[in-house]
């Protein structure tokens, strides 16, 4: 080695083993080049996500991180995106895609911006609003930066924009079809003036708005750097190779799995408008060759209440799912999503008609993962967990404090996460598509005159198996002052997480009204009520699922169990 | 300075204990053991013992002796500290296992529990009756006997510490006191913590962590420093012992003792405190610091001649609210795997040969093409001055690996794969880096990039021309900088409380009450390590944040200037504004208060030789550059650079603890004190 150092020229090694002298490639990307490129776009992803987490005013972008940046080719096709929720993968699509249908390639123009939140036209719910900049470098459109933000409030019915016992999306706040928020560079007033007016926290929204013009910015000016320093060319070839890696990766996972067909059905407790009625959520997951197909033919026909969901939440339920069951580090970007197709009967929760309310549709893209999960655990026997129970409990409370000032506090609950072989499930705890943090006891009650007697792990409440189901939670709140109006809206009170291989079902979840004069009301999933001075609130959220005959624990384990409080002594 | 005095600095890390020694001719020693991880104090005694042999170092005229230590950190990481109970209010037993209930791995669907449960399970947790309100109101007094339940049982499963963590005993702390006393008048061989001592600020499951941590490993962090103070006075040295804290302070044994929890990241703090005191002394105060290791790369800033602080940092995975130098550290270091995904991607890392086996060229059974693998077939490196030629490395063990794992099946030749490699770890270096700054609101073409650690020279170049950055900075010790940072780190005591009123609503005099209070705490500890109050810089902060903000701001408040007030909360939309990219004017809350006690930031010059005509010592054959081949390339001895002296790439420096690389379109000088300073030269 050393001392080859003709210009232009290198040593390859061919197969045979000989060593030979051949002049260098010029500008065709190579592996090393495109890898290099990869790594800029996912920092690019990320420092837009960045700008627009630090940006925004919204405390459910800066704490919910309900907010997602994303880089496109001029096809569609997701380039780079950063992922703060799995429930944002892929969303952007098929907006991205009804603009570029809207306003033609051709007409767009450098300083451009389009925006629309529209459900029924590629959207996700209306707090969602995407905004979509398209990037041109040396005169030419190169690819489009996004990014997609949950304001805080879009109007409608109640504060928040996410009223539980919607029936139209009219009562859910302003739609916004495609629209040029940007003309070269000139922003729209009228639109803008309009907007404002339509929504309860006019500043904020602007404010956040701004945030997603600045995460799209910087993506346009990196993009503009990469292009100046590749060349056009390039880069799309650079594009084109990065997604077919990713695809040809996936195909690979994907063809790693047995041939065949699983299905999976889960219920969700009710839509909040018709109590006694469950949901049924029916996937059947079709592995043949190197493509998933999902088909949801059995899944309940759209509801009265809001938790029907938009096809591109069915998506990337599917997505998630796919891609936490497979191979979570193949990099994600559009090229991951070509292999698999879903089957969405019209009409149906997964793919309703206007003008069916969908603001509540988180919940049932959690049950849908879970159903396609557990449909592909079957699959892969030795790596599937029992289910997860999938419930994240939303309480919200409006009153007045002592001093006369009126207060909104949210509170998100997690479950118990299902038990899977050689491992229990873990107890309170965010799983699949959203990630939220739970409330501190001393930052509520610091702010709002509700005491909490109880935050304790629910005995009992994870599934017995070979491996333990994670257990619930159990809290309990006394409202201290004033008339307080309660939202509770649940999971798994009627339908429990399933245990694997044996193992048993979680505990279901349980909450209970306790009037100061001792008077109790069960609350079924979900409800609205008002609460006075002394009323008492109990929540118990639901178990995971076990693995395993539970006979097979071993008998120090069981001990343990009991020591530990996680299970009660027989 | 010409004294007769000495100070030494040791930073105790995983595979070396480093040692910087300022003599008492003003010359700076420093040299590397190895570690000791059975008991790590034996190799600092080795150290001493070495100084006091070989460099007639009189241990009586010792005036300082800093210690890095990764003792704490360790003790959490081997699972090794004590058998821990804890006691809380009744009802929140369980506050320490449910956490925020996020998780990390957000596409795994085997989840592993998040928070650090091992510290105290379920059957060592017990609710006690007592309820103190939001005002710090008593709802419910303390039912001692609960107390004396709670105690007989932890006493039957044998604890040997016990954190007390009740609910807003930060607003009124008499229910843990009062519990203290009763496990202490039971059995005063049990160690307490209190949370309201320990971190008296909002936020059950934050305090409940950070207390219990610091519970777990006082015995271990106790013994270990009377172990080492003893061990240092049987060799009659002359100075106590000082720690380094996280947050870039020492603070003497005794009190680290106190406050064991405040040590976690010790070793790298001190890291960033030696960068901090070599770019001040060239007035160089914006600086980004790139510690490249074996494993990982450390990234942390400097902005106006201060180390960021962050409230929070990670050890082993989980969240503790310990104030730390904020250090992020990246997967990627010399010892970064080069690996081909299945679509044929060549990718670098995030694991590593570490330093067993280490890199292919070790031989010493690595047979993964890593990082360092590629810099030798480059020719950056010499196989033959490696570690300062304490071991040499296989030049064809490298090129065979190289050849085999990545260049046959891309179809390259074994120089392009090598060039690749180092490509691929620049572009995931450098993003790392423009995360890091731009997280914190900053520009990295605003800052020096300093090179630290075996590869940090190597890479710095390459790096700051990706991230647009002019100035690169080696200093002079670059691989032994923690040790170094020790010498010059101040002694800082940190005292904060926490208050929740908005700033509208409070009055100087109450705050200044307030940061009196905490001032006279922190006073105390000084005076402890027998520091008067005129040696004392005394600064004080607020925490603020706008009404219904969960993250909040460290704001200085200077209550010499005329409306103090009004200046932190110009201040903090100042902050707001760079961090968050905008602020209003608004409502805000002070969240906590805080007092820092320390002593001036020493600041010592080394000098370089004035003449040499050594300093080119051999030239070798180097690739940068696929086009134009190898080169040959001069390399020169650090250790005979002459001050004034200017190198133009390409070019190489070698030296004892690492290889600095000047690529073509940059130039080296050496500043008065033996610094490097690297520019970029015109553009292109």
């Amino acid at each position: 080695m050393g001392g080859l150092c003709i210009r232009g020229f290198n040593v390859v090694v061919r197969a045979d083993g000989q060593r030979v002298m051949v002049q260098l490639k010029k500008d065709t990307p190579d592996a090393i080049t495109t890898e290099v490129v990869r790594n800029k776009l996912e920092g690019i992803a990320n420092e837009m996500q960045s700008t627009l987490f630090r940006s925004s005013f919204s405390p459910i972008v800066k704490e919910g991180l309900d907010a997602s940046a994303s880089l496109f080719t001029i096809g569609g096709e997701t380039l780079a995106q950063a992922i703060a929720l799995p429930f944002h993968l892929a969303t952007l699509i098929p907006m991205v895609r009804k603009i570029i249908e809207e306003f033609k390639l051709d007409e767009m123009d450098d300083g451009d911006i389009y925006i629309m939140n529209d459900p029924y036209m590629g959207g996700t719910h209306l707090p969602d609003i995407a905004l979509v900049m398209p990037v041109f470098s040396g005169g030419k459109l190169i690819a489009f930066s996004a990014a997609m933000t949950h304001h805080q409030d879009i109007g409608g019915m109640s504060p928040g924009s996410v009223p539980t016992n919607a029936t139209e999306i009219f009562q859910e706040g302003i739609r916004i079809p495609p629209l040029k928020y940007s003309s070269k560079g000139i922003i729209n007033d009228t639109l803008l003036k309009l907007l404002k007016l339509n929504v309860r926290l006019p500043d904020s929204f602007q404010g956040d708005l701004n945030a997603q013009i600045a995460a799209c910015e910087i993506g346009r000016r990196r993009l503009c750097d990469l292009e100046s320093r590749y060349g056009v060319e390039a880069l799309k070839n650079i594009f084109a190779d990065l997604l077919n890696r990713s695809e040809l990766m996936t195909r690979q996972a994907i063809k790693a799995l047995p041939d065949g067909s699983h299905s999976y059905v889960d219920y969700l407790d009710n839509d909040g408008i018709d109590l006694d009625m469950p949901i049924k959520i029916e996937v059947s997951v079709l592995v043949q060759g190197d493509s998933v197909h999902v088909d949801f033919t059995g899944t309940s026909q759209q509801v009265r209440g809001p938790f029907n969901l938009m096809p591109s939440g069915a998506y990337a339920a599917a997505y998630f799912a796919v891609h936490a069951m497979t191979d979570p580090s193949i990099p994600t970007n559009g090229g991951c999503f070509r292999p698999i197709k879903l089957i969405l009967p019209t009409k149906s929760i997964v793919n309703p008609e206007e003008p069916a309310p969908v603001n509540a549709r988180t919940s049932t893209m959690k049950r849908v993962a879970g159903c396609i999960t557990s449909a592909l655990g079957q699959f892969l026997p030795d790596r599937a967990p029992a289910d997860a129970a999938g419930e994240m409990l939303l309480l919200a409370f409006g009153g007045d404090r002592v001093d006369g000032s009126r207060y909104v506090v949210g509170e998100l609950i997690a479950s118990g996460s299902g038990a899977s072989e050689g491992m229990d499930g873990v107890d309170v705890i965010e799983t699949d598509g959203t990630n939220c943090m739970n409330l501190p006891v001393e930052a509520l009650e610091m702010d709002v005159p509700i005491r909490v007697h109880k935050t304790e792990l629910s005995t009992g409440s994870g599934g017995s198996g070979k491996f333990r189901g994670g257990l619930g939670l159990i809290r309990e709140y006394e409202i201290l002052h004033g008339t307080v109006v309660f939202t509770h809206r649940g999971e798994r009170h009627i339908h429990p997480a399933r245990g694997l291989m044996g193992g048993e079902p979680g505990g279901k979840a349980y909450s209970k009204i306790k009037r100061r004069d001792g008077k109790e009301i069960v609350i079924k999933s979900k409800t609205v009520e008002t609460l006075e001075i002394g009323d008492q609130i109990l929540v118990q959220t639901a178990g995971g699922g076990g693995y395993g005959c539970p006979t097979e624990r071993p008998e120090h384990l069981q001990r343990n169990d009991i020591a530990d409080r996680k299970t009660l002594a027989r | 300075m010409s004294t007769n005095k000495q100070k030494i600095g040791v930073d105790v890390g995983g595979t070396f204990t480093d040692f910087s020694c300022q003599l008492s001719d003003g010359r700076r020693l420093g040299f590397k053991i190895p570690s000791t991880p059975g008991d790590p104090s034996q190799a600092v005694i080795e150290g001493v013992t070495e100084l006091i042999e070989n460099y007639n170092v009189d241990p009586s005229q010792i005036e300082l002796f800093a210690h890095g230590t990764t003792v704490a950190t360790n003790a959490v990481l081997e699972r090794k500290g004590a058998t821990v109970g804890l006691i809380t209010t009744s009802g929140f037993r369980d506050v320490l296992e449910i956490g925020r209930q996020m998780r990390q791995q957000m596409y795994s669907v085997r989840l592993e529990p998040e928070t650090p449960i091992f510290l105290a399970p379920g059957r060592r947790r017990f609710g006690v009756i007592e309820r103190v309100g939001p005002d710090g109101e008593i709802i419910t007094p303390l039912d001692e006997s609960s107390v004396l339940e709670a105690l007989t049982s932890l006493q039957i499963q044998k604890v040997s510490s016990v954190a007390v963590v009740l609910l807003f005993s930060f607003m009124n702390p008499v229910h843990e006191k009062r519990i203290r006393e009763i496990i202490l008048d039971n059995n005063p061989d049990i160690l307490v913590s209190l949370s309201s001592e320990v971190d008296p600020v909002f936020r059950e499951y934050e305090r409940t962590v950070v207390t219990t941590f610091d519970a777990y490993i006082k015995p271990t962090v106790d013994q270990y420093l009377s172990n080492l103070s003893n061990a240092l006075e049987d060799k009659k040295v002359g100075a106590s012992l000082q720690i380094m804290q996280s947050r870039g302070g020492l603070a003497g044994a005794e009190t680290a003792r106190i406050r064991p929890v405040r040590l976690f990241l010790s070793g790298p703090a001190g890291g960033v405190m030696g960068a901090l005191s070599e770019g001040k002394i060239n007035n160089f105060k914006d600086l980004i610091t790139v510690d490249i290791g074996g494993t990982s790369c450390d990234i942390a800033l400097i902005s106006d001649a201060k180390p960021l602080i962050r409230q929070e940092g990670v050890i082993d995975k989980y969240l503790v609210r310990v104030p730390m130098v904020d250090v992020n550290a990246i997967g990627s270091g010399g010892g970064s795997i080069a690996w081909l995904d299945k679509a044929g991607g060549l990718k670098v890392g995030p694991q590593s040969a570490g330093s067993e086996p280490g890199p292919a060229c070790y031989g010493r059974g690595g047979v993964e093409p890593t990082v360092t693998d590629a810099s030798l077939v480059l020719g950056l490196i010499d196989p033959e001055y490696f570690a300062g030629g304490r071991f040499n490395l296989d030049a064809d063990k490298a090129y065979n690996i190289i050849l085999e794992k990545i260049a046959k099946p891309l179809s390259l030749s074994v120089e392009e794969a090598a060039l690749g490699i180092h490509k691929v770890l620049n572009a995931q270096m450098a993003e790392g880096i423009r995360f890091v700054s731009i997280k914190q609101g900053f520009d990295p073409r605003d800052f020096v990039l300093m090179g630290l650690g075996g590869g940090g020279p190597l890479h710095a170049c390459e790096l700051a021309s990706e991230l647009n950055i002019q100035k690169v900075l080696v200093p002079r010790q670059p691989g032994v900088l923690s040790a170094a940072g020790l010498l010059s780190a101040p002694i800082e005591h940190e005292v904060s409380t926490s208050f929740g009123k908005a700033l509208k609503e409070v009055s100087l005099p109450e705050i200044i009450a307030g940061l009196e209070a905490l001032s006279s705490e922190a006073h105390s500890l000084m005076r402890k390590e027998g520091i008067s109050l005129k040696d004392i810089e005394i600064s004080f902060s607020l925490d603020i944040c706008y009404i219904g903000q969960a993250y909040h701001l460290e704001i200085i408040i200077d209550l010499e200037s005329e409306s103090p007030l009004e200046k932190v909360y110009r201040d903090f939309l100042k902050l707001h504004d760079r961090v968050y990219g905008h602020s209003v004017e608004g409502d805000v809350r002070i969240v906590n208060l805080r007092a820092i006690h320390r002593t001036p930031v020493f600041e010592e010059k080394g000098q370089a030789q004035l003449s040499s005509d050594r300093s080119v010592k051999e030239s070798r054959q180097i690739l940068c550059d696929a086009d134009s081949g190898f080169i040959e390339t001069n390399v020169y001895d650090r250790s005979n650079l002459t001050r004034g002296q200017e190198i133009v790439g390409p070019a190489v420096v070698d030296q004892i603890d690492t290889t600095t690389w000047i690529p073509e379109g940059w130039a080296a000088c050496v500043l008065e004190d033996s610094m490097l300073l690297l520019e970029r030269m015109g553009k292109e």
